[in-house]
């Protein structure tokens, strides 16, 4: 399945973004000192830099990316809509407003953090379901998106009175809200691998019964899966993907339209394939857009958050502008 | 295509409106090429022809919802495109396919709409707009509904509604896009009845009509269109003919002549044998 | 059964029969109705705050002889607020309900497709520093206009009606919103904050330039809206019954989007895009109106309220904090959106 001429290319680009992202940044390291760095050499504050400041930057776009990607793609063959995305549903909203409430509640642990998130995502995964289970809605790609927005904006607003209330929470949701990796320390990466490994496997597993899910319930019944299954599955990973995602980088919009969006261009519509070419490329949208919002405000940072929308919203335009939206 | 061409002449010259060498397109698509067209004053016109062959285009286009390619449509003498939008709506009256209206809107508030071309800033509502809406009421037959809901009305009742509203703008001419179309039998005979009336008190009529039939029955003039060009024009019993159904619909069919009304009379259809 | 209107209409006519008017009772009852609620609410926003002035040193200073006090909270803090909030309102809810008229679209408020986000994006290059010294009002009509002509030109191939269209203005707000984090993110912590309060809607961050343009905007805005009236209406029917009563729909619909730009993009270098008034003011205007009409003078007056009854809010429940306004309609009108997007037979368009 991961025929396509495209998949080692991505993997590469995944590459080139890393080792960008890692020998370019905000502070004055010159070029030649990070390549030093890598080579297993160089001054102790070019180490530093390195392999304490972008390093783990690095890795957390990685994963970042990975489950954002993966769960966008789930989530539009599940709606079968394509624009059908964390961002957009409502559903990284929702764990950054289930976060937000834990701050306020005086929560800042780590752990705990990625737990609330997750949990936020499960109840915003719900209510998408629901909403797509109403007669029109679920038909209706635009509207669900639309119903999505309006759930995120209505979260947003109460993530935003909770800033107001509490000065303390305020200042620690401030930052991460409009999305950003930096900051973050391998002890909070580490919290959420065993979530990424429990929806590694339940992707595995879904993955087939989810291609021919694509097809219709009835054909999936007809071929021997069980789709209401297959359906919990999923919900279940792209909540926990979304929630690892979020609590590591804030809720971050169109990541999860643009790279399925991208790797069913490559690949076709399969779903596996989708799946198989998301894995290098969520990580190399995520990566290459923190570079940039690094280096296009230098020495100020600009919201990781921000780079994605500016790269995003034009994607969701291309696919609106598309006389027909194909369902999925 | 042109072995049927009978616009005779004589009758562009006191037709109220007219189309000279009218070439209509979407895009690059060109629907109707060349075609001239009059309708004759004081008489029903019927506008037939199979799916797609540029029936409401050519509609469209003498009531200038859509700005002609090449040729002119002449209203009284004057090019169309150079009237003042609202003495044309003083003059010509559309009524298009499928129509819809705000929600909750009454039989009232829709035929109000029609006195539009005749009020301005300083006159909203004139005796006459009042005497206008009450006429055309009584003229749809629609009196008992005047306060009722369009959404609460049926098929043929929502339809009179909208004819009265193109009454009550009292224009000599009125052009009518498929009047009957979705309408059961019993409510096709309602609007068309309505129609021959309207043509009776000396208003001109265009409609575009599906049903050849009701065409031959109710109109006085039928002219057929086949790709966009008219292939007949003229009295029903002198137009419609065996080959002219077969061109346009590729059936076969026997004509007899209605013994009330004179008017031809399809039976016996079939697919052409090839 | 009789036909004449004048049950439902009073009917105005000269003598010499060359003016005539029909003026419907309906709309004057609730437009006089929301007048009086208006007034009342304006007398709430000016009496209730940090300091609460009884109803009597209220009238007091009104009328000219009240407390120093009172007269300063009132006069210099309260009434300039109450003003802006008011015309802010105003200006938004006509334009929503112009844009709603011709796009035939219930959703097709600036709100919604981006324009508030667009001209708050503009408004704020100017504020921050970024080397723009053109005043706010004049930037933020700059956006509203890109905004406008983005939206409507994007939805060409498909038009208006629909939910797509709503879908690029989403895109649109996207865009606009991430650039004005960038252009925060990129200046003087300082003008950053000077410059927030503005990206969330509020009316803490207002000029006078700016409010003296809004009121002069809708002086001219608002009859030039009722003059367009006559034709707008028209425009709820399918487009060749239209043009066939005389009307040239493009023309209405150009006229209506420039007054709805205008008026938008003055109120949001006032207050920042105040989410969903645009929205709430002309449904709730409608819903008291007799169907089939546009209510404009309706929809202007509850917005003004919206916007008093919000800023108060606002102002009285997490005190002596202050919710921004935009927060308080957005928290109000949200769910009301998404009642509107998830009801079973949704129908946005008119």
């Amino acid at each position: 399945m991961k025929s396509t001429p495209y998949y080692w290319p991505a993997w590469i680009l995944l590459g080139l973004v890393g080792l960008t992202s890692l020998l370019f940044g905000a502070g004055t390291l010159e070029l030649r000192q990070a390549f030093a760095v890598l080579a297993g050499q160089g001054t102790e504050e070019a180490r530093f830099i390195v392999l304490e400041l972008r390093l783990p930057r690095l890795a957390i776009g990685l994963v970042t990316g990975l489950a954002l990607g993966v769960a966008g793609a789930l989530l539009q063959t599940l709606t079968r809509n394509p624009l059908a995305e964390p961002g957009l549903l409502g559903v990284s909203a929702g764990s950054a407003f289930a976060v937000s409430l834990a701050i306020l509640a005086g929560a800042s642990t780590a752990t705990l953090t990625t737990l609330v998130s997750q949990a936020g995502a499960l109840a915003g995964c719900g209510l998408v379901i629901l909403a797509t289970r109403i007669q029109g809605v679920g038909q209706d790609p635009v509207r669900l998106v639309l119903a999505g927005a309006t759930l995120s904006a209505l979260l947003m607003s109460l993530t935003s009175l909770i800033m107001l209330i509490d000065q303390r929470a305020a200042d620690e949701i401030r930052f991460w809200i409009t999305g950003s990796i930096a900051g973050k320390n391998w002890e909070q990466l580490t919290t959420t691998l065993p979530t990424l490994v429990i929806s590694g496997f339940i992707v595995i597993a879904v993955a087939k019964p989810l291609a021919s899910l694509a097809l219709g319930e009835r054909v999936a019944r007809g071929l021997g899966h069980r789709p209401g299954l297959v359906q919990l599955g999923v919900v279940i990973a792209v909540a926990l993907l979304t929630g690892s995602a979020t609590a590591l980088a804030g809720p971050l919009m169109f990541v999860g339209l643009v790279v399925p969006f991208v790797a069913r261009a490559l690949g076709g519509a399969d779903i596996r394939k989708t799946l198989w070419l998301c894995l290098p490329l969520g990580p190399a949208m995520i990566i290459a857009a923190d570079t940039l919002s690094r280096l296009l405000v230098a020495p100020s940072e600009m919201p990781l958050g921000v780079i994605t929308a500016l790269l995003g919203a034009p994607v969701l335009l291309v696919i609106i502008r598309t006389r027909r939206i194909p369902t999925l | 295509m042109n072995q049927f061409v009978t616009v005779p002449s004589t009758l562009r010259l006191d037709a109220p409106l007219s189309a000279c060498n009218l070439t209509m397109a979407h895009g690059h698509h060109t629907v109707l090429s060349e075609l001239d067209i009059a309708l004759p004053a004081g008489r029903v016109t019927a506008i037939v022809g199979p799916n797609g062959c540029g029936k409401s285009t050519l509609l469209n286009g003498l009531a200038r919802i859509h700005k002609p390619r090449h040729g002119s449509v002449v209203l009284n003498g004057a090019d169309i495109q150079t009237l003042p939008a609202r003495q044309v709506a003083q003059k010509l009256a559309l009524l298009p396919q499928d129509n819809s209206a705000p929600e909750g809107l009454t039989v009232t508030d829709l035929i109000r709409f029609g006195r539009h071309p005749h009020q301005g800033w300083l006159s909203q509502w004139s005796d006459d707009d009042q005497r206008a809406v009450e006429q055309a009421l009584a003229a749809a037959d629609i009196e008992a509904l005047a306060d009722r809901a369009l959404d609460t009305l049926s098929g043929g009742q929502r339809q009179r509604a909208w004819v009265a509203m193109s009454i009550a703008q009292e224009t000599p001419l009125l052009l009518l896009d498929e009047p009957t179309s979705a309408l059961d039998l019993g409510h096709q005979v309602e609007v068309f009845e309505l129609i021959r009336t309207l043509a009776g008190r000396g208003k001109t009529i265009a409609m575009v009509v599906h049903d050849l039939p009701s065409a031959c029955r109710y109109a006085d003039n039928v002219v057929a269109m086949c790709g966009g060009e008219i292939i007949g024009a003229g009295a029903p019993a002198d137009v419609i003919t065996t080959e002219l159904i077969e061109t346009l619909y590729g059936i076969t069919c026997d004509l007899m002549q209605d013994p009330a009304s004179g008017s031809p009379v399809l039976l016996n259809i079939r697919r052409m044998q090839r | 059964m009789s036909t004449t209107p004048a049950r439902t209409y009073w009917h105005l006519q000269a003598q010499q029969r060359q003016f005539s008017l029909l003026i419907e009772k309906r709309a004057l009852i609730v437009n006089l109705l929301l007048a009086a609620l208006l007034v009342f609410c304006s007398l709430a926003s000016l009496a209730f705050g940090t300091l609460t002035i009884p109803l009597s040193g209220l009238m007091q200073t009104l009328l000219g002889n009240g407390s120093g006090m009172h007269d300063f909270v009132v006069t210099e803090l309260r009434w300039p607020r109450l003003l802006a909030g008011g015309l802010t309102g105003a200006a938004l809810a006509l334009a929503g309900c112009l844009m709603q008229t011709l796009a035939r679209n219930r959703l097709a408020t600036p709100g919604i497709i981006g324009i508030d986000n667009a001209a708050t994006a503009f408004a704020v290059a100017s504020v921050v520093g970024t080397g723009i010294s053109i005043a706010p009002p004049a930037m933020a009509l700059t956006g509203a206009a890109i905004a406008t002509a983005l939206a409507f030109g994007l939805s060409g191939a498909t038009g208006t009606r629909g939910y797509r269209f709503i879908i690029a203005g989403l895109a649109i707000g996207a865009i606009s919103g991430a650039i004005t984090q960038v252009m925060l993110s990129s200046v003087a912590l300082d003008d950053a904050n000077a410059a927030y309060p503005w990206t969330v809607g509020s009316l803490n961050a207002r000029t006078d330039g700016s409010v003296q343009a809004l009121a002069a905007g809708l002086a001219l805005g608002y009859p030039l809206a009722l003059a367009l009236k006559r034709a707008l209406v028209t425009l709820q029917l399918p487009e060749p019954v239209t043009i066939s009563l005389g009307i040239h729909p493009g023309r209405v619909r150009l006229a209506g989007l420039v007054l709805s730009i205008l008026l938008t993009g003055l109120a949001v270098a006032v207050a920042g895009p105040i989410g969903l008034v645009a929205l709430l003011a002309p449904e709730m205007a409608r819903t008291l109106s007799r169907p089939g009409t546009v209510p404009l003078t309706a929809a202007a007056l509850t917005g003004a309220i919206l916007m008093v009854i919000s800023d108060l809010a606002g102002r009285l429940i997490l005190a002596p904090l202050e919710i921004p306004v935009g927060i308080v309609t957005a928290l109000a009108g949200s769910p009301y959106l998404l009642w509107i997007l998830l009801r079973k037979s949704s129908d946005i368009n008119q």
